[in-house]
């Protein structure tokens, strides 16, 4: 029989039963979501790895590597396995398509994954294993012949298989490009023996192994020890790169680094309200249900009894509500993690398969236990004392006078706003929640929309503020003097670039030596503001300047690899930059006595003739496409946001707004019997909504901004962010939070006119 | 001349396919300025004659004309017009509002009456004006009681509507409460409808009515009503 009241009971509070667990949906949700986003990129990042073999470390040389280097490096101590590798850029004959062509002289480290066609040949003379991804944006299929052209040489392979490769997991073409774009960067695998044919067209007489530019090594050991052992095998000291610093293995865990942020700040805030409202809520239901929970003591059901039929409510709301996040959890993951989602757009793995970490379900299990426990001690307080005791209903607590009562502004204040002062302060825990709920609303309306803001900000300072060029002209710097970039320069009324490869203790970073004197390239500061180099200093990062407490009038000491030279300069400034460099003038390295060799020029014009000096070049449009393509995805991201925070102010608000009505019913009643309209009746509702919602968004607002600012901080080590909130953001955040406010109020107030007078003013308090 | 006047009215509450005759066909005529007392056992009607004559209720058909207005066929804003300006309530379990104080709760009525009379007076002359920034909830239940009678009077209606007003006090509580009402009403020419079971206060009224089973089965003036002293509660 107390099943079918338990159905009845439920069907009561239906509002409140429906709110509860979509509350606990979403909160469980997001929860799930992210966490299984994170912890499954994780997992399907590392079977990549494995499968491929990924190199935990890369030695760089401009000479070449020849057997006895090879040899020499895996004979060290704690090496597992090497293998010789050589990259270039080359391009598609009669497009401007750039494939990377690799060669890895043992297919065991960072190798490939084939996933159609051949096994991959170490002999093949002509076989191409091509990029899976590349081949279905350019419509390839195996057997089609491909022909890519390096400098004077056109390499012509056919395509024996389609594969996926570790090493090009992020497969972006340099740091200024957010998004892979299949359709105009892939890469290609060939054999030694191929690589080999190609060089004999270029160097007749030339063998490859002489001069592969670099030694993959996977080893167990710290980078330092590496490099010690290193040093001390190859005579010599080499640039030395560990997986941290190679964009296929940093920016797979930056994405995991942002899920687990993600992961922990909002879904504790969705989950903190589920549960606070879980408390008030369950608090309210049995005080309305005190008389029965009294009426069945009295019958004689003993305490244990009434507490589990009570306790099985709030135990369903956890169940159901978890049931149902983890499916929107899944759902969000899936849509996160899936080849033609969000992830599958920036990394190019074989396996979407989603895992959930274990702490999930423990987190989840101990969810249930808390919310059922929460339940547990409402009902329990409503059981104190004998049977009479609990017979009794129960009564809020007295009203007590406030010393603001004592003000004269607040005896001049109309009634209605003394009713709902009085009655928020009353029922403070109520209050509180609502409050709580609409500062959520908030913080994710500022949050999600200042991310945007401040993403816009910065790819227009990036982008279309600090790009003024058309074209970036890649030089074959191995064969172009620096004479020659210049006249090169000219030709094309350019401005250039020098890049090295430089060490600071044992990190990797670039040195970039600019020639900037028609503005083509222009620097932002740390407030992204531009402004001009200076020709007496060099000019840091961000990061570094975070990374290694460093500020202005500080001097920093750097080496360029391949080099036993070291350069002390003094930081004149510190630069906004996408990668994480050092920046000075072209007169200062001169000056400075750094060499360099020009490798980029900078320029107006869109034609770009063939020359023996020039790699290739890249539009301005290339570049703004894959930001393009990061803003869908951020917008995605936005939209999903607001939704969530529409949902939770609808949800929470009306949950309480019910709540609240029906504690004051009576109340209600009795305005109406004295003759009050409706209308003033939910005047006084909502008005009390909407002060509530007044000051949660004053707390709101700063709040988000906070929350933003948090986020920001821990999503530093991607991205040189300064947090930006336009006009618009404010007002809209502010306007849905006061929207919401106002729909939930009236759909409250719209009961009003359902009071029954009667039955409401026979009733005893 | 009459104030209150029931034609052929009748309340049928139907609950599937179960009628129930609430009231049934009564008619009912009554003076203004009486103290009128309806008297009845549980069931028999009285309270929906009374929700009826306040604008809390539609009859199911039938006439009721208050003051020279045919109270019912107005709509539900016309009907919160009606309660506003011409009847005020006091009931048995007080309903007053737990987060106003005392003035605050007599002074409500203010925002909606056409003619309101000062609330200081009222309290006043309830005796309660030391207790004027109490919350109800530090006052007895008389007391309480008569924050209510203040406040019905307040709004300056003609009639004034009272449901079982002393069935939440004891006898002695009871009596102070109905000598204010009384006199009070008599002082302001109110004319006053007690609902309730209690023979005694029957005994002080100008005009008994009894009804059961819905319907009226008498209206009897006395001529010569018992003061509240007279009677022994």
């Amino acid at each position: 029989m107390l099943w079918k009241k338990l159905f009845r009971t439920l069907w009561v509070y239906k509002a409140q039963f429906i709110s509860m667990v979509i509350m606990i949906a979403i909160g469980v949700g997001i929860f799930f979501a992210f966490n299984v986003e994170w912890y499954s990129l994780e997992k399907d990042t590392a079977e990549i790895y494995e499968a491929t073999g990924f190199a935990d470390f890369r030695v760089y040389s401009d000479r070449g590597f020849n057997d006895a280097d090879r040899d020499a490096v895996k004979a060290i101590d704690g090496v597992k396995d090497v293998s010789r590798f050589f990259a270039v850029n080359t391009t598609v004959e009669n497009d401007s398509d750039v494939i990377a062509l690799s060669v890895s002289e043992n297919m065991n480290i960072s190798g490939v994954l084939v996933m159609d066609g051949e096994d991959f040949d170490s002999e093949s003379p002509d076989g191409l294993w091509l990029s899976d991804s590349y081949a279905k944006a350019n419509d390839m299929h195996i057997g089609d012949t491909m022909k890519l052209v390096y400098k004077s040489v056109t390499i012509e392979g056919t395509v024996k298989g389609l594969v996926k490769a570790s090493e090009y997991l992020i497969c972006l073409p340099d740091e200024t490009q957010l998004m892979p774009d299949f359709r105009s960067y892939g890469y290609a695998y060939v054999s030694p023996v191929m690589l080999q044919n190609a060089v004999n067209k270029l160097m007749p007489g030339a063998n490859i192994n002489d001069f592969y530019p670099r030694i993959y090594a996977t080893s167990d050991m710290e980078k330092a020890e590496f490099v010690k052992k290193l040093d001390e095998a190859l005579g010599k000291t080499y640039l030395v790169l560990d997986k941290d610093e190679t964009v296929s293995w940093s920016e797979a865990q930056g994405e995991i680094g942002e899920g687990k942020t993600m992961g922990s700040v909002l879904p504790v805030l969705f989950l903190a309200i589920a549960i606070l409202t879980m408390v008030t809520t369950m608090h309210r239901i049995t005080a309305s249900e005190k008389t029965q929970i009294g009426t069945l003591k009295a019958l004689g059901f003993r305490d244990a009894k009434i507490l589990r039929h009570y306790t099985t409510y709030a135990f369903a709301i956890g169940v159901l509500g978890t049931i149902l996040g983890i499916g929107i959890g899944f759902a969000l993951a899936w849509y996160i993690m899936n080849p033609n989602g969000a992830m599958g757009t920036y990394i190019d793995m074989p396996s979407w398969r989603l895992y959930v970490p274990w702490f999930c379900w423990l987190v989840l299990a101990l969810m249930i236990v808390f919310l059922t426990t929460i339940g547990f001690l409402s009902v329990k307080k409503m059981l104190r004392g004998t049977a009479a005791d609990a017979l009794r209903p129960y009564t809020p607590k007295r009203m007590k006078h406030m010393w603001i009562e004592e003000t004269k502004t607040f005896k001049s204040l109309g009634f209605g706003i003394k009713w709902n002062l009085r009655d928020c302060l009353r029922h403070k825990s109520r209050s509180g929640m609502t409050l709580f709920g609409i500062i959520g609303c908030t913080i994710l309306l500022v949050g999600g929309m200042g991310m945007s803001d401040t993403m816009d900000a910065f790819m227009d300072t990036f982008y279309d503020k600090a790009i003024l060029y058309e074209t970036r002209i890649f030089l074959d710097a191995e064969n172009t003097d620096n004479a020659t970039a210049e006249t090169i320069a000219k030709q094309y009324d350019a401005d250039w670039c020098a890049q090295r490869s430089i060490q600071i203790g044992d990190k990797g970073f670039a040195l970039e030596i600019y020639n900037v004197p028609k503005g083509l390239v222009c620097f932002p500061d740390q407030d992204q503001e531009f402004f001009e180099l200076g020709d007496d200093g060099a000019y840091i990062c961000g990061r570094i300047a975070r990374d290694y407490s460093l500020s202005v009038g500080d001097s920093i000491t750097f080496s360029p690899y391949d080099s036993s030279e070291t350069y002390t300069v003094p930081i004149k400034g510190i630069v906004s930059a996408m990668s994480e460099s050092i920046v000075m003038t072209s007169a200062y390295a001169d000056k400075a006595g750094i060499p360099y060799t020009i490798s980029t020029l900078f320029t107006k014009e869109t034609e770009i003739a063939a020359s023996e000096h020039i790699l290739s070049s890249q539009s301005k449009k290339s570049i703004i496409d894959s930001y393009d393509t990061f803003m869908e995805l951020m917008n995605v991201m936005i939209v999903m946001l607001v939704i969530a925070a529409v949902i939770l102010g609808i949800v929470v608000l009306y949950n309480l707004g019910v709540m609240s009505y029906t504690e004051r019913y009576r109340e209600m009643a009795t305005l109406k019997v004295v003759g009050f309209k409706n209308r003033k009746i939910a005047g006084l509702l909502i008005s009390q909504n909407l002060w509530l919602t007044v000051v949660g968004v004053i707390i709101g607002v700063p709040a988000g901004y906070g929350v933003l600012k948090y986020l920001l901080t821990a999503l530093a080590s991607e991205y040189e962010l300064k947090l930006v909130l336009g006009p618009a953001t404010y007002l809209v955040s502010v306007l849905l939070t006061f929207m919401v406010s106002l729909i939930v109020g009236l759909m409250v107030a719209r009961k009003n006119k359902h009071i029954d007078m009667v039955a409401a003013l026979k009733t005893e308090e | 001349m009459s104030i209150v006047e029931f034609k052929e009215v009748s309340r049928v509450y139907k609950n599937g396919d179960h009628e129930q005759w609430a009231l049934n066909h009564i008619n009912l005529s009554l003076e203004e300025g009486k103290f009128v007392v309806i008297l009845g056992p549980s069931g028999a009607g009285k309270s929906t004659l009374l929700n009826l004559l306040g604008g809390l209720d539609n009859p199911t058909e039938g006439t009721i004309v208050v003051d020279g207005r045919d109270i019912s066929t107005l709509n539900s804003n016309e009907m919160a017009d009606y309660r506003a300006a011409k009847v005020g309530f006091v009931f048995q379990s007080y309903n007053l509002i737990p987060t106003l104080t005392v003035i605050e709760n007599v002074a409500l009525v203010k925002e909606i009456a056409t003619n309101p009379l000062s609330s200081h007076d009222m309290l006043e002359a309830v005796g309660l004006l030391d207790h004027k920034h109490n919350f109800p909830s530090e006052l007895s239940g008389g007391e309480q009681q008569r924050v209510s009678i203040a406040r019905a009077i307040t709004k300056n209606p003609k009639i004034l509507l009272c449901d079982e007003p002393t069935g939440a006090l004891d006898s002695e509580t009871g009596v102070t409460v109905l000598k204010l009402l009384l006199s009070m009403a008599r002082e302001m020419n109110k004319t006053i409808i007690v609902v309730t079971h209690n023979q005694n206060i029957a005994k002080m009224a100008d005009v008994v009515v009894r009804v059961k089973n819905g319907r009226i089965q008498s209206c009897e003036e006395q001529a010569n009503p018992l003061s509240v002293e007279e009677v022994e509660w």
